[in-house]
């Protein structure tokens, strides 16, 4: 599958999920616009690592909680580029608080960047993929289906992306514009060690019929399928990528034997 | 205004706390900030002085004169965003 000549913005895209995510575009032939908020170190290793695989590779801040941010952002993309093929909405934040403790800084916070984000970068690069249509992933987790302990505020914020996802796909498609989601299990990443440090995660891999965690490059490879033209007729879905644990009976009977 | 008192005022209206408590020896814990209360106050600092101040270099911060003294540094450099 190549992606020359493309251009892809991928939120969030200095470490982990977003970062394997550039790699694997970049390996493609597109080039990629690298978006960071808090991690500028982590995002110009991202850059060097796409130039290196011989594409161009843009590195801009921007908190997308910042519905102002998100204006600048694309403005400074549709400056430079004038145009944009791929979104992946993969920048994500949250609260990890038991019910009780969440207050609407903590709601306000993580919806504004799981979510409303989401929506708001959809609309701008839809502008930009005008006449040439485009392809926008967003990036989902089980505990959007599934509760997971300290989970709710991202949880609910999953479940709302998903939505979202199907009414982006139907209003977006007469526009040449394929949408859809992946929802992960448990991704080894940087991320994860602290929902381990938290005690939110537990070790996954005696839970999965594959065998092992989901990998960053594991996600990778769906969004990039995702984004190719051999899934055109793929709009409005939610793939899966756990290794088989959602459809199991493992998790709930402990240790496959 | 002063930059530690700028940056007092803004710390006390994320985490509700009473300026007055608040001293360069305060860790972020003593100042009652959670983990969003500090994001949510390192880009408000960030907006206020037009400053850039990464995770990488926040994570050091032992206390909040920490806090300060970097955003005294980062000022007087004149680094913008």
């Amino acid at each position: 599958m190549s992606l020359e000549g493309k251009l892809a913005l991928v939120t969030g895209s200095g470490r982990g999920i977003g970062r394997a995510i550039a790699l694997k575009f970049a390996s493609q032939g597109a080039d990629i616009v690298v978006n960071f908020f808090r991690h500028r170190e982590s995002a110009e290793q991202t850059a060097r690592d796409v130039e290196a695989l011989g594409v161009k590779a843009e590195v801009i801040r921007a908190n997308v909680g910042d519905a102002a941010k998100i204006d600048e952002l694309f403005d400074m993309i549709g400056n430079k580029f004038g145009r944009l093929d791929i979104l992946i909405n993969n920048a994500a934040s949250g609260v990890g608080r038991p019910i009780a403790d969440i207050d609407v800084k903590a709601w306000e916070w993580t919806m504004d960047i799981n979510v409303r984000a989401c929506l708001l970068c959809a609309q701008k690069a839809a502008k930009l993929m005008e006449g040439r249509g485009g392809k926008i992933v967003s990036i989902s987790s089980l505990g959007s289906r599934f509760v997971l302990p300290n989970y709710t505020v991202v949880g609910v914020s999953k479940a709302a992306l998903e939505a979202l996802t199907r009414y982006l796909a139907i209003e977006l498609a007469p526009r040449g514009i394929c949408v859809n989601a992946i929802a992960a299990s448990a991704v080894e990443t940087e991320a994860l060690k602290f929902y381990f440090k938290e005690g939110l995660v537990k070790d996954s891999r005696q839970v999965t019929p594959a065998g092992r965690m989901v990998i960053p490059e594991d996600v990778a490879n769906v969004v990039a399928f995702l984004c190719s033209e051999e899934a055109f007729m793929i709009r409005g879905q939610t793939v899966v990528i756990d290794g088989g644990t959602s459809v199991g009976v493992f998790a709930l009977a402990g240790k496959q034997e | 205004m002063n930059i530690e008192e700028q940056i007092k005022d803004i710390l006390a209206r994320i985490t509700r706390v009473d300026k007055s408590i608040i001293t360069r020896q305060s860790t972020f814990k003593e100042i009652k900030a959670d983990s969003l209360d500090v994001v949510q106050a390192l880009v408000a600092v960030e907006e206020t002085f037009g400053i850039e101040i990464p995770d990488e270099e926040a994570q050091k911060f032992q206390n909040f004169g920490d806090f300060v003294t970097y955003v005294e540094n980062k000022v007087a450099q004149g680094q913008k965003v």
